[in-house]
């Protein structure tokens, strides 16, 4: 797999590709920003690029606007965003401009090297990843919000499950279902918040999309 | 002013008190206006030399009534002795109140009536002195009435001035009558005196008499009447001065009629001398009163003073207006910031008002006095008020002046502690985050890495283990950055932190808030301020759920945390240190919280903070 790296702390930048070759992916590009990423990867686009979110100029969301950016110029190319906030905002940011083939990572995860090679294949596959923890901490929260409210226990545990980018199978096997109870959670999801497109992989995203944004402020 | 109007006998008491009408008006005009001119003029002028000058005058209307009197002295030492004191004093009253201005006219008519008094006592010398002395013997009533009609006032009304002249012409008229129709023996006193007589008859002379002298004792009633008028309509300051005079005038005057009635009922023999000599020695208390008077206006403008004091203490315009009115003794004063025009208008325009501006040298006025005319007489009095009441507020204006800007300054430098308190937090967990974190995190990745390359189960398991605890290492350090200043605060505001404290809550915690960012201090104040007020509800509160509002006006923001818990919190409950830090910090935005507790009614703590 070739992996290319915008990611502005150098001592974290080589350890990541010290990583990554560790774990067998080529590291085609570790540059320090977005646009030195997306001008080096012009001529031969890797399979998925890892971008850290906050990196120069602002240090806010630019890893949010490279990967908006990238998937107009590249869309087979997976993005990772890398973050140390474990803010929902942000990744619900990231999936409202890239729905598919993309992931937000926490850094602390990252550094777990199955977690990591798992979420690059899923990511270059087309899937959609988010962090483990910021899933969990979703579902911590003791108020439902309303949209949530609507869900049973079991649909809300499939669909933190494909927030983590699992696909049916994956799910049926983590919780021990058949794939076609799965398939019947799934659509009941779907149907339940009102995401009634016939492209499934897209109702994935909008599902995790909502489930993030459930965690949001009022507004 | 010998038993002023009254007191003159009628009939035969008449002709057996001839010596007491005798008079003229003998004192030089020279004389006259060098005591007027040098005693006075450097009286009101040099301090130092008006005891002298005082003392010449004095020694100058002695030396003349002295030798007026003559012979008294050798028939009634004491009666003589008392004229000579009586005038003596009105003439030192009469220099005492020539220094208020305006009161010339009533100081001159006092000293007149102190030297026509002993001029009454010329006919004691022989020749033409006993019939003039018959003639102008009333005079000194004249001049009497005329003070007393007069003071403290800048002139008499028409009524006044009429009944003055009225007096004048029918005591000089109707004694001339009485001479002309009478002889010396008649009155009483020798054939060797020199006598105008025209047409003697004693019976139209004794008709003429009671005639003249009934019709003294009509004026006596009129001047008692129109004391007791002045007094009546005498407001403030004015009834204060003049008080006493009026009661030593109409006391005067009745005495003197006491003694008239006496004399008309006794016989020539037998009307005593004491009895003049106690009515002189009863119109004392004219001069003694007039001297009130001057000490009680003198008194007045010391009570100034006290204004000074009393206003400096208050500084307030209220406190300012009821010391004046108190110390001018005018109800009706009213005292009015210069730019409320329309009152200011208002209250001037009402007839004839006193209208005083109080302002320091050119500079704008700083409040409008508007006072009942009658002060305008008292202008030394109301013109040191007014001085004071300007220095006094001035003061007070500058002092408030002084602490609003002191206080300003202390605002902003709590404002600016409070800001550098924040950005120093904030960019110690800049720090932890982009430097101490990173760090911690590259060596993990490294120690992933080594985990994959290693072949070693035993070193894999090493750098397992050592990961992991790196992994620990970072969660507190992640914690402790989190404390020191939320990142999420930074970097996604207000809502999105509130958010992620409701988290970690046990209970159901709903934030309602508008879009956008706050300022840096706001939002920080407001987060402080909602995690101690969330801390408090899951401590005190037994609530089942918290709503936390943010709400934005054009120039304030105002966050309520209100709980659904049992409510009847102490003060002192929830506002432990942590609130008093809150307050703190929110003061320094000018800003202030509240918190409400009715019992069964949840807690409601808000914080208000102007903005914009």
């Amino acid at each position: 797999m070739r992996v290319a790296i915008a990611e502005d702390s150098g001592l974290f930048r080589s350890s990541l590709a010290l990583l990554l070759n560790s774990l067998g992916a080529e590291v085609t590009v570790a540059v320090p920003s977005g646009t030195e990423l997306i001008a080096a990867i012009a001529a031969s686009p890797p399979d998925v690029v890892i971008l850290d979110i906050r990196m120069p100029p602002s240090f806010t969301d630019e890893g949010i606007r490279t990967a908006h950016a990238l998937r107009g110029l590249h869309p087979d190319v997976g993005i990772l965003v890398l973050s140390t906030y474990a803010e929902s905002k942000y990744a619900s940011l990231l999936l409202e401009v890239v729905n598919a083939g993309v992931g937000y990572l926490l850094k602390d995860n990252v550094t777990d090297a199955g977690a990591l090679m798992e979420s690059l294949s899923r990511v270059a596959a087309g899937g959609t990843v988010v962090d483990p923890a910021i899933v969990t901490r979703l579902l911590e929260r003791r108020q439902q919000p309303t949209m949530m409210g609507i869900l049973n226990d079991r649909e809300l545990e499939v669909l933190r499950h494909m927030a983590e980018g699992r696909s049916n199978l994956g799910i049926a096997r983590e919780l021990f279902l058949s794939a076609r109870t799965v398939e019947t959670h799934v659509s009941s999801v779907f149907t339940k918040l009102g995401l009634t497109q016939s492209d499934t992989e897209n109702n994935r995203v909008r599902a995790v999309l909502a489930f993030l944004r459930s965690g949001g402020p009022e507004r | 002013m010998h038993g002023t109007i009254l007191s003159l006998p009628a009939g035969k008491g008449l002709r057996g008190r001839a010596e007491r009408w005798r008079t003229r008006a003998l004192l030089s005009k020279g004389l006259w206006s060098w005591a007027w001119r040098h005693g006075h003029q450097r009286l009101l002028g040099h301090e130092h030399s008006s005891w002298l000058a005082t003392t010449i005058a004095l020694t100058v209307v002695a030396c003349f009534c002295a030798i007026v009197e003559g012979p008294l002295w050798r028939q009634s030492t004491a009666l003589a002795a008392v004229n000579l004191a009586f005038a003596l004093v009105l003439v030192l009253t009469g220099l005492m109140l020539r220094r208020e201005p305006g009161q010339s006219v009533p100081a001159m008519a006092l000293m007149l009536t102190g030297i026509f008094r002993c001029v009454d006592f010329i006919d004691a010398w022989n020749g033409p002195w006993p019939a003039y002395a018959i003639v102008f013997g009333g005079v000194d009533r004249v001049f009497g009435a005329w003070a007393l009609l007069r003071y403290p006032n800048p002139a008499l009304s028409a009524v006044q001035r009429r009944f003055l002249v009225a007096l004048a012409a029918w005591m000089i008229a109707g004694r001339t009558l009485i001479v002309v129709t009478s002889t010396a023996p008649w009155m009483g006193g020798s054939p060797s005196w020199w006598w105008p007589t025209l047409d003697g008859d004693e019976s139209l002379s004794d008709v003429l008499s009671y005639v003249v002298h009934g019709g003294e004792g009509i004026f006596g009633v009129t001047l008692i009447v129109l004391l007791a008028m002045r007094l009546v309509r005498a407001r403030g300051v004015d009834r204060i001065v003049i008080t006493p005079i009026i009661v030593a005038g109409i006391a005067a005057v009745i005495a003197a009629s006491a003694t008239a009635a006496v004399m008309t009922l006794s016989s020539i023999a037998t009307t005593p001398n004491y009895a003049f000599l106690a009515e002189s020695v009863a119109d004392f208390a004219i001069p003694v009163a007039f001297l009130i008077a001057v000490v009680q206006r003198l008194l007045l403008i010391r009570n100034v003073t006290e204004l000074t004091a009393r206003a400096c203490a208050d500084g307030d315009i209220g406190a300012l207006r009821s010391a004046l009115r108190d110390t001018l003794h005018d109800p009706t004063l009213e005292l009015l910031d210069p730019s409320d025009a329309s009152r200011v208008a208002m209250n001037a325009r009402s007839a004839g008002r006193l209208v005083s501006y109080l302002q320091m040298g050119a500079e704008a006025p700083i409040a409008v006095v508007i006072a009942d005319p009658v002060l305008a007489r008292y202008r030394g009095l109301f013109d040191a008020a007014m001085r004071t009441s300007t220095l006094a507020l001035q003061n007070a204006q500058l002092q408030a002046k002084a602490a609003r800007e002191e206080l300003e300054l202390v605002k902003v430098s709590r404002t600016r502690i409070i800001e550098a308190e924040l950005a120093e937090r904030r960019r110690l967990e800049r720090d932890l985050h982009d430097g101490v974190q990173q760090h911690l995190l590259s060596i993990t990745a490294r120690l992933s890495a080594a985990m994959t390359t290693t072949t070693d189960p035993q070193a894999s398991a090493a750098f397992g283990d050592a990961r992991d605890g790196l992994k620990a290492v970072l969660a507190e350090l992640r914690n402790l950055a989190h404390g020191i200043h939320p990142a999420v605060l930074t970097h996604s505001g207000l809502a999105a932190a509130l958010e992620e404290v409701a988290a970690r809550l046990p209970l159901p915690v709903r934030i309602s808030m508008p879009a956008g960012r706050l300022g840096a201090a706001v939002e920080a104040t407001l987060y402080y301020v909602a995690c101690e007020a969330l801390a408090n509800v899951v401590k005190h509160a037994a609530a089942d759920g918290v709503l936390v509002t943010v709400r934005a006006a054009r120039s304030w923001l105002e966050m309520e945390v209100a709980d659904d818990g049992a409510g009847g919190v102490p003060a002192g409950v929830i506002g432990g240190r942590g609130l008093a830090n809150i307050a703190d910090r929110v003061g320094a935005l000018d800003g202030e919280v509240t918190i409400d507790s009715p019992p069964g009614q949840g807690t409601r703590v808000m914080v208000r903070i102007p903005c914009g």
